[in-house]
This record gives C-alpha cells, structure tokens and sequence, in this order.
C-alpha cells in the first residue's frame, strides 16, 4: 500500500502534466500557423 | 511524416518517464548496505534534475557566447529561455535533495556544503533574472546577460563538481564523512537510473522548445 498508491499518484500526475504539455504544444504550434 | 515522428517520441517519453516513475517505487533502491536504503530511491529523480540543471546552464552559456559572437538578440532569447529553465530544475532538485535530507540526516536543511552550493548557484542565477530586470535596452541587457551567464555556468561547474567533492559534507560523494559513501549502483539500478536521465533531457528539450516559441512570440508583440 504505501509503495503503490504514492507510485499510482505519481504516475497520475506525469501523465496529466505529460498531457497539459501536448496541449500547449498543439496550441503553440497552431498560433505559428496562423502568424 | 514530420508529426509522426513528433508524436512518437513524446509517446516514447511519456512511457520512458512512466517506466522510470514505476521502477523508482518497485524496482530495487539504487544504494545497498546502509540502514534505510529506501530513502535513497529519490536519487532516481534528484540527480537528473541536477545534471539537466547543469545542462540548461552550460546552454545558457553556449547561446550567450553566440549572441556576443553574431550580436542577434534570438540567441539572447535562446539563452535566457535556458537560464528560466535551468532555475526550475535547480529549484527542483534542491527540493528533492532536501527531502531526502529530512530522512537521512535529520533536518531538511543541514548547511552540507552540497546545499550551500546550490543555494549559492540558485542566488547567482537570481542575480542574472535581476540584471536582465534591471536594463531597459535589449542590445545592453543581451550583452551584460551573456558575460554573466559565462561566469555564471563557471560558479556553477565550481559549485556543483568541485567544492562539494573537496569539503566534508553528509552528502554521498563527499569526502571524509560518515555520510559520505559513493553510490555505486548495480546494473539492476542503471536500468532505470540511465531512462532516468534521458527521459529528463528529453523533457527538458521538450520545454525548451515550447518555451523558445512561446517567449518569441512575447518579443514579437
């Protein structure tokens, strides 16, 4: 318990920073287009 | 064919990171023969936060020897995006080294010599931001930027390699001290110690790029 639920959070987290990081990618990268 | 191979190495990272995440928790500690060997799994994530600390200074310093080189204030722009981000990771990593501080030594700050020098590299890096907050004129502020990102990513070799390693300290690596064992990792270890690393770098080079974009499109407006 005390090693896999901090590893789940852990996990939770890179990957909701993973995708927060594409989506800013995508809108960057959509702005250039439009510039 | 460009965005595919985009997109498959920012997969790659998320499942190198993922794997690095889950081998920290399970996978076995990366030092043995002390009491409490499970404190030292933070090394999987200290240590290359410090190297990718290391590497976004030595840019830094790279980008401001072109802008003194080639006088074009994009590379004034490259190696103030590098100084914001080696700042992030040095702050990181002197979080997660004082955790481990918390249970290995007591106290989550000790004044080791390990954490005074990044203390000093974090302040020597905030009188950078400071300078660059200080002068108005873009041509002044990039060529004092990129002389002090030279001398700054010299303190940095300085206190990051050399001070640490000839002062005794609690830190591992130090000399002299009860504290001081060398982590010598196991080829069971490196398997996610060298992901570690290289999904670190990877990540890095991923923000460095957003942010580069990002920040030209301020200096456009």
């Amino acid at each position: 318990m005390t090693t896999y639920v901090p590893m789940f959070v852990s996990l939770f987290i890179w990957i909701a920073l993973w995708l927060y990081i594409l989506s800013l990618d995508r809108k960057v990268r959509k702005l250039s287009r439009n510039v | 064919m460009k965005i595919r191979t985009d997109i498959i190495w920012k997969i790659g990272l998320l499942l190198l990171l993922s794997w690095v995440i889950v081998g920290a928790w399970v996978w076995e500690p990366p030092m043995g023969g002390v009491s409490t060997p499970e404190i030292y799994r933070i090394f999987y994530f200290h240590v290359p936060m410090a190297l990718v600390t290391f590497l976004a200074y030595g840019l830094a310093m790279i980008q401001g020897i072109a802008y003194l080189k080639r006088r074009d204030l994009e590379f004034d722009l490259r190696s103030s995006t590098a100084a914001v981000l080696g700042t992030i990771f040095c702050v990181l990593a002197a979080v997660s080294g004082s955790v481990f501080a918390r249970f290995a030594w007591g106290s989550f700050w000790n004044w080791d010599p390990r954490e005074t020098s990044i203390l000093m590299l974090l302040l020597i890096y905030l009188a950078y931001f400071s300078l660059r907050a200080a002068v108005v004129d873009p041509e002044r502020k990039a060529r004092l930027s990129a002389t002090y990102s030279i001398l700054g990513f010299i303190a940095a070799v300085f206190t990051i390699f050399v001070w640490p390693r000839i002062t005794p300290g609690l830190h591992p690596g130090a000399p002299g001290s009860s504290g001081g064992k060398v982590i010598v990792m196991s080829a069971r270890t490196l398997m996610v110690f060298v992901p570690s690393l290289v999904a670190f770098t990877s990540l890095f080079g991923w923000i460095y790029s957003l942010s580069l974009r990002v920040n030209r499109f301020v200096e456009e407006d």
